[in-house]
């Protein structure tokens, strides 16, 4: 069973489809907005957002030219009013030089050139907050700024111009009173259109501004208008979602529960109506454990007590719940832990129906028992018709190959016994007294075909539940089966065994080529969570049926790697189907198969219970007769107990 | 007569037109009516640095200035009655302005400033004699920006 081809369930062709295929329209030019999450953008939608991001845009660039215009007119302002100062430097300049003083009218003239220059052709002047960088400024292009200016430079001109002859004549030329008039009439000249233009320039720059802030004011009440159109459409697409959403929920044959961590329901979907007959509205606030069937109600308290424990944590359960009109329904749920999710704070459970998968598996299981007891009814009638055989026949070579028929034939009868465990029929063979662990384990060696490999050592003298004797020796006889199949013929298999703290390990080697790891996580995996009567367990038959056997009384198996190569298998018996020699064992209850899951590792501890005696009881299974090599008497065997079917 | 729903929608967009042109026509119609100046026009340009005015006698009584400021510069439109000659009006003390408050000075009236393209009205009733019209400010009227008027 161990090295069946690992029949992986074929590989998912998960289908992925685009979301850009279901798109149309807008809806493939807008792309989807990562904090919208899921939520759809709607055709309105996805017009709004776009206009939004234009208006946003919009308001950004008119910002960022009202602040560089600004800046500019400002410098223009003041370069033309610097220009009056300009102006009167100048003219004192030339008086100064005609009157004999030292000045220098010729950079002066320049200077008072520089600034309408400048305003007329554009250029860069010097900032005003003196940090020595320079501003460039673009050229007039108001026709009544550019009058002015165009009048300012003639001014100027003529200014220079007169400077210029006054300088040339000095006091003794004998128009000098009349130049000196002309150019402090210039110079006054020269303010008025100086300033003239500098006002133009501001009232030009105030309503320009005033302009862009109107503007502004518009984009930011579009903006406003299509934020608050973003708002009520968002809204209307989650209502829209949420209302689907609350459809599919209603709607859904699975039950979507909501669990207080003191497992009241705090949310029933609706569907529970028609699932269990029940209003929603009057589970919450109710214990589920008041739906639950009374022998499911340990496991699921037990699965959900864990849960509790492990936010985030997801198990699976698989209980019955109580109908309005009395039935029981199976259900399976996938349970996650949200408490920490404040939107749910709580278990979710979400529910499904399996009432009619539940009875086809009791079926399969009832089509699988007929049909084991039938082949086991004959099987026995072959093991009889041996075994008288066996008693009349002297010849050994005869003899030996009557063996050789009774060993083929137990085998069958194993297998057959499988089938019965697999059916979930629990008709297994019971003893009333204790049996010798050490000839249960050699009971169960004598059903393997090729025994004659199987070494024996180290069990000590312990005995086992009689209840729990037949069981454990199929199950052994499947482990050991398993390691001669999948190791070399000409190795040994060795079962030991040594006390634990909480039990005994029962441990069988072989020397095979072993697993891989992912297989053998797999077995483990099968061997602690044995499946129900379906297709998958015709494919690792043998592990199910141990993994079954175990979980009847609370056995743990479990594979790990050898050190040398090869599998070991590790049983370990829980105390209390264990006594010592003259000791009778208590009965061990059955253990639901979640209580095998256990993460901590088997561990073969050292021997310590030295005072436990053998008993001189034998395993009870007729037809495990011991080779004769091994010296047993299965005679002996036979007269121990009667099975209690 | 019982009205339609289509009937009632076409009553309301006609009275919204109708009460949309009552307001609008006289409002246009005010916007284009301008007084008409009283008086014996004579009009005046204003241009760096001179004024022109379009009669140099006038007769007493009324008389309307449509000035018109043809710039680049922005000017002031100054009436006084004077015997001076109109180069010859009295300096302030900056030497650049007249002294309107001068002996044999005798201010009217003035019309605002007038940038590039703008139009005013000065009415003003004259008595016979002479009158000197200029700008008044600063190296305006240096410049040459005064012209004589006689009224008879």
């Amino acid at each position: 069973m161990r090295r069946s081809p690992s029949a992986e369930v074929g590989a998912a062709s998960a289908t992925q489809r685009t979301a850009a295929g279901g798109r149309s329209g807008i809806g493939r030019l807008v792309p989807r907005l990562p904090i919208l999450g899921d939520l759809r953008l709607g055709r309105r939608l996805g017009w709004v957002i776009p206009v939004l991001i234009v208006l946003v845009t919009a308001i950004v660039g008119y910002n960022a030219r009202a602040i560089a215009q600004q800046r500019g007119s400002a410098l223009i302002v003041n370069t033309a009013a610097r220009q009056r100062a300009l102006v009167e430097r100048y003219t004192k300049d030339v008086l100064l030089v005609v009157d004999g003083f030292q000045a220098d009218p010729e950079e002066s003239g320049e200077a008072v050139r520089q600034p309408v220059n400048v305003l007329l052709d554009g250029g860069s002047v010097r900032a005003p907050q003196g940090d020595g960088s320079r501003v460039e400024i673009p050229p007039a292009r108001d026709w009544k700024v550019r009058r002015k200016l165009e009048q300012d430079r003639r001014l100027i001109d003529e200014l220079i111009r007169t400077g210029d002859r006054l300088l040339d004549g000095g006091r003794a030329a004998p128009d000098y009173a009349a130049g000196v008039t002309r150019l402090r009439v210039l110079s006054a000249q020269l303010s008025s259109v100086s300033n003239d233009a500098a006002q133009e320039i501001t009232q030009q720059t105030e309503a320009s501004l005033s302009r862009l802030v109107r503007i502004e004011i518009a984009l930011g009440l579009l903006s406003v208008l299509a934020a608050l159109a973003v708002g009520l459409l968002l809204r209307r697409a989650g209502a829209e979602q949420a209302a689907q959403f609350r459809s599919l929920v209603n709607n859904s044959s699975d039950l979507i529960t909501v669990l207080a961590p003191d497992g009241k329901i705090t949310y029933q979907s609706p569907s529970v109506q028609r699932l269990l007959g029940r209003r929603a509205a009057d589970l919450v606030g109710t214990a589920l454990g008041d739906l639950v069937h009374p022998d499911d109600r340990h496991d699921v308290n037990t699965s959900l007590t864990r849960l509790v424990e492990a936010p985030g944590a997801t198990a699976n359960l698989g209980c019955r719940l109580q109908h309005q009109d009395g039935s029981w329904r199976h259900v399976e749920s996938i349970c996650t832990n949200l408490a920490d999710d404040p939107r749910v704070n709580g278990l979710v459970l979400n529910i499904r129906d399996v009432t009619e998968q539940a009875a086809l598996r009791k079926s399969i299981g009832d089509l699988l028992h007929n049909l084991a007891r039938r082949s086991q009814g004959l099987v026995d009638r072959q093991l009889e018709l041996i075994d008288e055989l066996e008693r009349s026949e002297v010849d050994p070579d005869r003899l030996d190959e009557l063996f050789r028929m009774d060993h083929l034939a137990t085998r069958m009868r194993r297998n057959v016994e499988n089938l019965i465990v697999l059916s979930g029929v629990d008709q297994r063979r019971r003893w009333s007294e204790s049996v010798p662990l050490r000839d249960v384990v050699e009971a169960a060696v004598a059903e393997v075909e090729d025994y004659s490999r199987v070494q024996v050592a180290g069990v000590h003298d312990l005995t086992l539940s009689g209840q729990a004797a037949s069981d454990v020796a199929h199950l052994l006889a499947e482990l050991v089966e398993n390691a001669t199949s999948f190791s070399s013929p000409t190795t040994r298999v060795e079962v030991s065994g040594g006390p634990t703290g909480n039990g005994y390990v029962l441990e069988i080697e072989d020397h095979g080529i072993g697993m891989s790891d992912a297989e053998l996580a797999e077995a483990n995996r099968r061997l602690a969570e044995p499946l129900a009567a379906d297709i998958a367990v015709s494919r690792m038959m043998g592990f199910h049926v141990v993994g079954r056997l175990a979980a009847r009384h609370g056995i743990r198996v479990q594979l790990r790697h050898c050190w040398f190569g090869g599998v070991a298998a590790l049983v370990l018996l829980p105390a209390v189907l264990l006594g010592s020699a003259g000791e009778q064992p208590a009965m061990a209850p059955p253990v639901p198969a979640g209580v095998m899951v256990s993460p901590e590792p088997l561990l073969v501890a050292k021997a310590t219970a030295s005072g436990w005696q053998p008993r001189a009881h034998l395993p009870l299974r007729r037809h495990a007769a011991p080779a004769p090599n091994r010296g047993g008497d299965t005679d002996a065997a036979a007269g121990a107990g009667e099975p209690v079917e | 007569m019982a009205w339609t729903r289509a009937g009632r929608r076409w009553a309301w967009a006609l009275a919204l037109v109708l009460a949309a042109l009552a307001l609008a026509v006289p409002l246009t119609v005010a916007r284009r009516h301008e007084p008409t100046p009283s008086g014996t026009p004579v009009n005046v340009l204003l241009k760096d640095f001179e004024v022109q005015a379009d009669a140099a006698v006038v007769p007493a009584g009324t008389v309307s200035f449509r000035i018109l400021g043809q710039g680049p510069t922005t000017h002031e439109f100054v009436v006084v009655r004077t015997d001076r000659a109109p180069d010859k009006l009295p300096l302030q003390r900056d030497g650049l302005t007249v002294n309107e408050e001068a002996p044999g000075i005798d201010l009217l009236d003035d019309a605002g400033s007038l940038d590039i393209d703008d139009r005013q009205t000065l009415v003003l009733r004259m008595a016979p004699g002479h009158y000197v019209m200029y700008c008044n400010f600063e190296g305006h009227y240096l410049g040459g920006m005064h012209a004589a008027l006689t009224v008879r």
